[in-house]
Order: structure tokens, then sequence, then C-alpha cells
């Protein structure tokens, strides 16, 4: 990482092009299980945000201490002193949120998506930036979770975020709730999400061959 | 004189994927008959309704995915029709609709499209309406057409007393979907599918025999679990799908075997009354591994067990 | 009898008696042309030089075009005349080969004959060396040299000589008039093949959708040792040779090898009377019993001189009967295309072809629905489906994992191919493929 990237660009590059969940399939776990509502997507979503920024920003203050051998527990460490700190925060302010996401709070630990960025970014580049980065890939998690909460809680209960949106007489689909409706968003949103990162990368390729 | 040049063979089979739909149709005309008989016109709406909106999703599909438009294969038109075969005569229209849809776009167009699909797109989408709607999928009437009670158990473990009650099943005097209550119109379709040579009898009779044998093993009437619920109509029209099931003949008695055993163990020992759809659907799932560890003899080499 | 096959197969044109109702049950005709172009690549192996020019005149049976090493063969006029031309010509879309042009003076003038006599009692090392002055080859459709065939290599043992007359391809009805009108020549042919190698068993089997033909052989071989007639269950492609083997001895040629391998050696039935007319009469190899048929007015069997030009053939059956779409030499199931009706006909040319314009159109493929017809259909064994996907994919590596080069594209699965795909043609080309990939690994090691 000799280029230095602009905090644009990887904020960007967090939400769109490596979206965490669309692009790189990472935390597959809590976008699966947790995503029955739009609300329960939110929070899961927010709560790993806070902790990717906190310990992206840490481990990237300690990059230069910690020895290469034991660097995997030593982020395990500090990523999970952020979800304790998060899981008691959310279990006195806001204890409905935090019994619908259940054990998925505490598993934020070993999250994917916090390990690998603070292993393949955090751990190489400043802390200013590790801050940023988290805060992009948080944004992209977050808003996959909220899509998907969004479409599976409007099919499977015609609502979201709570609010009923398709009328009383909606017979909600059951299964797109349950967890093989969650696979099966979570297939048709890859295919979607690669279809336009296809379209946009064909389109851009065009561009610069006609520039050229 | 313009000839043309081209590679051998310079002939075909009559046969062809458009015909042997079209004979599939044919052998389902006599169970939707019958259904229709049984449940009246509600019966006729469903598989109207089922059979269109197939079609136009596959139309609408390879529009805008921008595929060459292969409706007038039929196989929409099969899909549409078992599917609506698949459903109870009091299902409502957009039950029809959605399962349709499901079928042909999600479980077969996004594979794909036609050949490419891992599991048979009708069962498959009767697999998540039931899943999605148990109430509406289950809402069996009696051919009466005044008795409305619910009894979704009534059409997988009857309570049979030998003789008349298994004339019921067999004829249809019973309720269920649209298209499994007459076996014996099922069975004009089946002789009409095996004359034609459109499907083999291995799946069918092995399929209904494993079942007849587990249900025997595990203490059922093995003739009343035949009869009862969609054993038959499965053996004869959904497991003999050729997308979905293996290719040689041995492979094919191998699946069809399963689906007796799966049946048999839902049924008995499951919480669902029927195991027809999950019995096809974990089978079809398993059709590309039994085609690739089934060894093959290839002339000249004797010795080598085929791993493909 | 029990009548005996081999596995799996299919039953082209059943319905039309496999399309050879109109010619089976009529006489052989002869016909002579004015023209005949004789080509000097007629046999697999290194084609024969020429030995005439321009102008010279020729007798029936003189060597024009001589052999060029051991798997090749000479090349004979097949009437008398004047050379007129010694040029290329091009030649089913291969490169173009060497030919020689001669007009006929239909005097028919045999140049020196040297018959042997007898089969049962000329000298057995005279017979081969015979067999190959004849310009004998494969007359089935290989055209492998004969004298090759049974030239055996140290250590070979052979047991068996199969005579070869399932003719189990569409259209064709050559080999059936043969054996009912010349059935003792082919018997002779057989006993001359099996002296020359030893051989104590010789076996001629038949489809039996030719009874007739069957009733024939059978009085033919009355008496003579060692040669038994077979009835075989009809069925295509009983006449390839591998299948033939395994229908009628129950053995398999193992892969990559020959029939020799496996103790067995094969003859087509013309082969066997071209081999009798070369040490009986001495005659070499010069004309051929082809069937003319399709879209032609008078479907035959004609005697052909070899070399005569398809234009002339199609003229003896009265023309076109309509518009042709397409003419190819041999059956519906292997035949190979010819581009225009002015190519010659060559020693293994069993039957020219005509299909009309809507026979001839080429099908549209459609998407693969698995039935698994083509793997109930193939004779081999193998998964058509799966190799057509890895050939369509170029992966060829694929493809010979799946066995294609045991593949012997005898168009079975194609035939059966609800969907029309054209799995015969992309296995031919991923053979030529892998084939032309092994031949530049070999030079540049």
């Amino acid at each position: 990482m000799s280029e230095k990237k602009s905090m644009g660009k990887v904020l960007f590059n967090g939400i769109i092009t490596e979206n965490p969940t669309f692009r790189l399939v990472l935390g597959a776990c809590p976008t699966l299980a947790v995503t029955t509502s739009a609300i329960n997507g939110l929070g899961m979503g927010a709560a790993a945000t806070f902790v990717l920024i906190c310990s992206n920003f840490v481990i990237s203050l300690l990059r230069n201490f910690i020895p290469d051998r034991v660097r995997i527990p030593a982020f395990i460490v500090v990523i999970c002193t952020f979800v304790t700190m998060v899981q008691l925060l959310m279990q006195a302010f806001i204890p409905s949120l935090y019994d619908a996401l259940g054990i998925f709070i505490p598993l934020i630990v070993v999250n994917c998506i916090i390990l690998a960025r603070a292993e393949a970014f955090a751990s190489k580049n400043t802390p200013v930036s590790s801050a940023v980065d988290g805060l992009g890939m948080g944004i992209g998690f977050t808003l996959a979770l909220m899509l998907m909460g969004s479409i599976r809680e409007l099919i499977g209960n015609g609502s979201v975020f709570g609010v009923n949106i398709l009328g009383a007489s909606y017979q909600p689909m059951l299964l797109i709730v349950l967890a093989s409706g969650g696979f099966l968003t979570f297939g048709l949103m890859l295919g979607l999400f690669n279809l336009i990162v296809k379209k946009l990368e064909t389109k851009k390729k065009h561009e610069e061959e006609q520039a050229a | 004189m313009n000839l043309r040049l081209s590679t051998a063979p310079h002939v075909h089979h009559p046969v062809t994927t458009q015909r042997l739909m079209l004979f599939v149709i044919i052998a389902l005309l006599p169970a939707a008959a019958a259904g229709v008989y049984a449940f009246g016109l509600p019966a006729l709406l469903v598989l109207c309704i089922s059979m269109a909106s197939a079609v136009l999703s596959e139309f609408l599909w390879q529009k805008i995915a921008r595929k060459p438009v292969r409706i007038n294969d039929f196989s929409a038109l099969v899909t549409g029709l078992i599917l609506g075969l698949n459903l109870p005569a009091t299902a409502p229209w957009w039950l029809a609709m959605i399962g349709s849809a499901f079928a042909v776009i999600i479980v077969k167009q996004l594979f794909g499209g036609l050949g490419d699909n891992f599991l048979n797109p009708a069962m498959a989408a009767r697999a998540v309406l039931l899943a999605s709607w148990p109430v509406h999928m289950t809402n069996y009437v009696a051919p009466t057409f005044f008795d409305s009670s619910i009894d979704a158990v009534a059409t997988a473990t009857p309570l049979v007393k030998p003789g008349t009650q298994l004339m019921d099943l067999f004829l249809g005097n019973i309720p269920g979907t649209i298209g499994e209550v007459s076996k014996a119109a099922i069975l004009i379709g089946f002789l009409f599918l095996l004359i034609t040579k459109t499907i083999q009898w291995q799946i069918p009779v092995v399929m209904v025999g494993s079942v007849a044998l587990f249900s025997w093993m595990f203490g059922a009437d093995p003739l009343a679990a035949i009869l009862s619920g969609g054993v038959l109509f499965g053996a004869v029209f959904m497991a003999t799908d050729y997308v979905t099931n293996p290719m040689t003949p041995w492979g094919q008695a191998i699946y069809a075997f399963g689906i007796g055993l799966i049946v048999s163990l839902i049924r008995q020992f499951g919480a669902y009354p029927e195991g027809v759809t999950y019995g096809i659907l974990l089978m079809n799932i398993a059709t590309p591994l039994i085609d690739r560890f089934l060894p093959r003899k290839i002339y000249g080499h004797q010795k080598e067990a085929k791993k493909a | 009898m029990m009548k005996k096959t081999f596995k799996r197969g299919v039953h082209p044109l059943h319905s039309q008696h496999g399309g050879k109702a109109p010619t089976r049950n009529l006489e052989t005709r002869e016909y002579v042309s004015d023209t005949v172009i004789i080509s000097m690549a007629m046999n697999i192996g290194a084609p024969a030089t020429p030995c005439v020019k321009k102008g010279d005149q020729v007798l029936m049976g003189q060597v024009i075009g001589n052999a060029n090493g051991f798997v090749s063969v000479p090349v004979h006029a097949s009437v008398s005349g004047e050379v007129i031309a010694v040029d290329k010509i091009p030649y089913l879309g291969n490169e173009p080969v060497m030919a020689v042009t001669i007009k006929n003076d239909f005097a028919d003038t045999w140049c020196e004959l040297k018959p042997l006599g007898n089969v049962e009692q000329v000298d057995p090392s005279l017979i081969i060396p015979a067999i190959r002055d004849a310009g004998i080859t494969g007359m089935g459709g290989a055209s492998f040299p004969t004298h090759v065939k049974l030239t055996f290599k140290e250590g070979a043992k052979c047991d068996t000589i199969l005579v070869n007359g399932a003719e189990c391809e569409t259209h064709l009805t050559a080999d059936h008039r043969l054996m009912l009108e010349n059935g003792r020549r082919i018997v002779d042919g057989l006993r001359a093949a099996m002296r020359a190698t030893g051989v104590e068993k010789g076996i001629i089997a038949i489809e039996d959708n030719k009874p007739d033909a069957i009733q024939a052989m059978k009085k033919a071989a009355e008496g003579r040792q060692g040669v038994y007639i077979q009835a075989l269950r009809t069925k295509y492609p009983q006449g390839g040779e591998k299948q033939l083997i395994e229908a009628v001895t129950g053995r398999q040629v193992p892969a990559g090898k020959l029939p020799l391998d496996c103790g067995v050696v094969v003859l087509n039935t013309g082969t066997c009377a071209a081999i009798a007319d070369a040490i009986i009469d001495g005659k070499p190899l010069i004309s051929r019993i082809t069937t003319v048929t399709g879209c032609v007015r008078t479907p035959s069997n004609l005697k052909l001189r070899i070399g005569t030009i398809v234009e002339d053939a199609i003229g003896a059956c009265g023309g076109f009967s309509q518009e042709p779409g397409k003419i190819f030499f041999g059956g519906a199931m292997t035949g190979i295309c010819i581009p225009n009706i002015y190519v010659p006909m060559a020693k293994s040319t069993n039957g020219i072809v005509v299909l009309n314009e809507k026979e001839g159109k080429s099908k549209e493929e459609s998407p693969c629905i698995r039935c698994g017809r083509c793997v109930a259909a193939c004779p081999i064994g193998l998964n058509p489906y799966l190799i057509k996907v890895a050939a369509d994919k170029s992966d060829f590596e694929a493809a010979d994992k799946l066995h294609v080069n045991d593949c012997m594209l005898c168009g079975s699965c194609a035939y059966a191919c609800p969907s029309r795909r054209w799995l015969t043609p992309s296995f031919k080309f991923a053979k030529d493929k892998l084939a032309a990939q092994a031949k530049a690994k070999g030079g540049a090691k």
C-alpha cells in the first residue's frame, strides 16, 4: 500500500466496490441470521461499525508495537474490548434490540470483516485512514444489512422499520423471514450486486477506451 | 445447385424437446380433468392461472435478460401445469401466480434456463409456497364442494379401513391437491408416457416400490401409503423430470429408491404430514453426485471404473 | 441360432425400413460412364504416384499409380481408353489430390491378367502379395489397405476372421445385394484370407433385417471349411468394427488398440469379393457396387467403375427427382458430404445419397434437457452430454478425460438427441484438436 488513497476513495471503496457483504461476502453469518427486520439489520450494522472504527483506530495506533507472531490474539483482545462495551451499552439503553440480536452481539468478536480489516488495512495504514476505512466498511455493512432486513421485513411481514406498508390484506410470505429465506435473499442480492458492479466496470472500461 | 455441407449424422430421431414436453402435457391431462371434475371450476381457474403466469414469466424474463425467447418449447407450460396440479383447488390466484413466477424465474432461469436448473422448478416452488403460506397450501376440500373442513393430515395418513376407502383413494374421492386425487387418471398418464417412450419405467416403479417397502418396514399399510398423498403423481410426473434426475438407468433406480426412503421417513417420523416434495428435492440435489460416482463401463476399458 | 448384438445403440429411420426400402429388392445394374476420374489417394496411408501421362493409352486393369511404401496400394485403370489429364483435383474438403482422368473407349480391353486359380489350392504365401497388387482396400468406409490388415505383426494371435455383412447404415443396400447375387465370391474371398493368415475360423455376420441374405450366404458357405454364418439383431452401429466384434465374439477391442489385439480381423463383404476376384481371375479392384438413392428418380444399386463421377451415377438413376439440398457418400449416419456433383467416387464409396432441400437443412440447437438419450445410445458407453459441454467451452483436456478419443463418431447420440445438439460434430472437432495438440507435442520433443 505505497499508494496513498484519498479519504473519499477509501470511504467509497467500503460502501460500493468492496462492500463487505455483497462483494467480499464477509460476515455472512450475522447477515443471514439477524436481517429478519430492518431495525435488526440497522442495529447490528451500527454495533459492528462502532467496533470497526474503534478497533481499526486502536490497532493502527499499536501496529508498530504488536509483534507479528501474536498479532491475531492481540487484535482479538482489542476487538473484544469494544464488543463488550457495545454489548453493555446496548443492554443498558436499547434492551429490546439487545434481546433481538442476542448471541450475535458477542459474536461480533469473530466477525470476519473486523478481523479482516484489522489484518489487511489497519495494521498497515495510519490511524486516521484506518478509522475512515472502518467507517466506510461499517457503513457498507450497515447498508447491506439494512437493505436485506428491509426487503425481508417487507416481504415477510409487509412492513419496513415496523411501519406497515403493504396494507392489512397483504399475506406475508413466511419463508423469507426463515433461514432459507435469508439464503434466498442473500443469493439474489449477491447476484444483483455483481451485475451492477460488472455494468459499472464495463462502462468505465468503455469510457477509458474511448478516451484512449 | 447449392449443396449443403455438414458433418454426419444427416438424419435425426423424430422426437424433439417440444414434442416430449407436449407428450408430458397430454399425459397430465387425465389427472387435470379428474381434478377439475372433482373440485369444479375453481380447480380449472387455478390451473389456467398457473400455466399462464409460468409462460408469461418465462417470456418476460427472456425478453428482459435479452435471451432468445423459447416459450415455444412448452417447458414453462409443463412447469405451470405441474405446479397448478400441486395446489389445492382453493388456492387463491396470487398463490398460483407467485408460485409459477418463482418456479420459472428463480429456480429455472436464474440458474441458466432449461436444462441447467438443479431442482425441479415446480417442486421447489411448491416447497416455497408451502413454507410461506401453509394455511392456503393445505386448505384441502373434499371433492363434494361442501365440506371445507381443513385436515392436512388426512391426505397423507388417512385412516384406512380396507376395502372401500382404498377404492376412494384410487378413484379420487378424497381431499387433496388438484392433480394427485385420482390415481386412475395418473396411471393413464403413466401408460401414455411409457408407450410414447417419453420416460422409462425405472423411476416411477422403483420409487413406488421403495415407498411401499419402507412404509411396510415402518409399520404402515404399504398399499394405502402408495395411494395416499402425492406419491403416484410425484413418481410419474415430478421425479421423472429429465433435467433433475440421473442419466443412467442404474442411477435413476438409486435416485428413485432414495426418494421413497425419504418420503417414508418424513411421513412416519417427520414433522410434516407429506414428504414427496422434499424427497424429490433432496434427491434432485443428490443427482449430480449419483451421475458422477456411478461407474460406467466404457468399451475397451474393462478394468478402470469411470470417474467423470 | 441365437441372434447376437452389442450394448446400447439406436435404430435410425427404423419406421422406414432403415431407409432402405427402394433399393433392397432391385437387382444390381452395371453402369459404365464416359469419363472416369481416378484419385490417387483412395486409401489410408501414403497416396499412390501416377505412372501415366496425358495422352497415354491405357488398358483396363493397368496400373496407373504406383504404391508408396507398405501402407499403400497401387491404383488401376477402371476403363480402357486415353488418359486426358493427370492433375490435382479438389476432393471432399481435404487437400487437393492427384487424379488421373481417363476417356473411356468402351472397348473394355483388359490388360494381361495373372489368375492364381482356386482359392483352396493356391499357395497361401502368394495370396497377400496378390491382394496388395490388386489394390484392395477396406470397402466399408475407412479404406485401410487390406494386405496390411492381413499381415500380422510378430507374436500376434488371431483366431477369427469376421466378415462384416451387417450393413447397419441407413439407405445402403450394396452389401445386401452383393450377398444375394455373389455370395460364393464372398466365401471364396474369406477362405483366401483364412488360408493366407492360417486362421481356422471365419464368421460372416449379417443383421436379421436381411433374412434373404442370411439364407443365401448359408447356402454359399455350405461345405466350406471353417465358415460360419451368424445372424445379428438389427441395430446401429452394428457394422462398426468394434461393435461387430463385441456382438459376435463378446470380446472388446482394448482402447487405442486394433481388432487384432483381441484376436480378430474384420473384413467387409465387398473386400472379400474383391479378394476372390483378385485370386481367381487375377482382376484388380476396378469396380464396386454402390447404392444410389434418396431424391433420384430410380434409386438403384449400380456396379460402378472406380472413379465414376457422381453426376453420371445420378444420371444413370434417372437424375434428381427433387431439388437436392445435400449429397453424401455413405449412409445418413456417417456419410461425408460432397461439395458438388463433379466429385468422383472411390473404392470405399458404398453409397451416394441425395437429400432434398428440406431434409438437408441443418437443425438448430436447443438447450440440453439432460434426458439421457445420448447416454442410452452411445455404443461405447460415454457421456456425450458432458463431452459436449467440455467441447463447447473448448476445454479439450476435460473432453479427453471424458474419453472423447474413444468416440468413433458413429452419430448415434446426435441422432437420438431431441434437442438436436451437434454432438458428433463437436466431438470430431475435439478429437481433431487433441490429435493436433498431440502431434505438436510430439514434434516439440
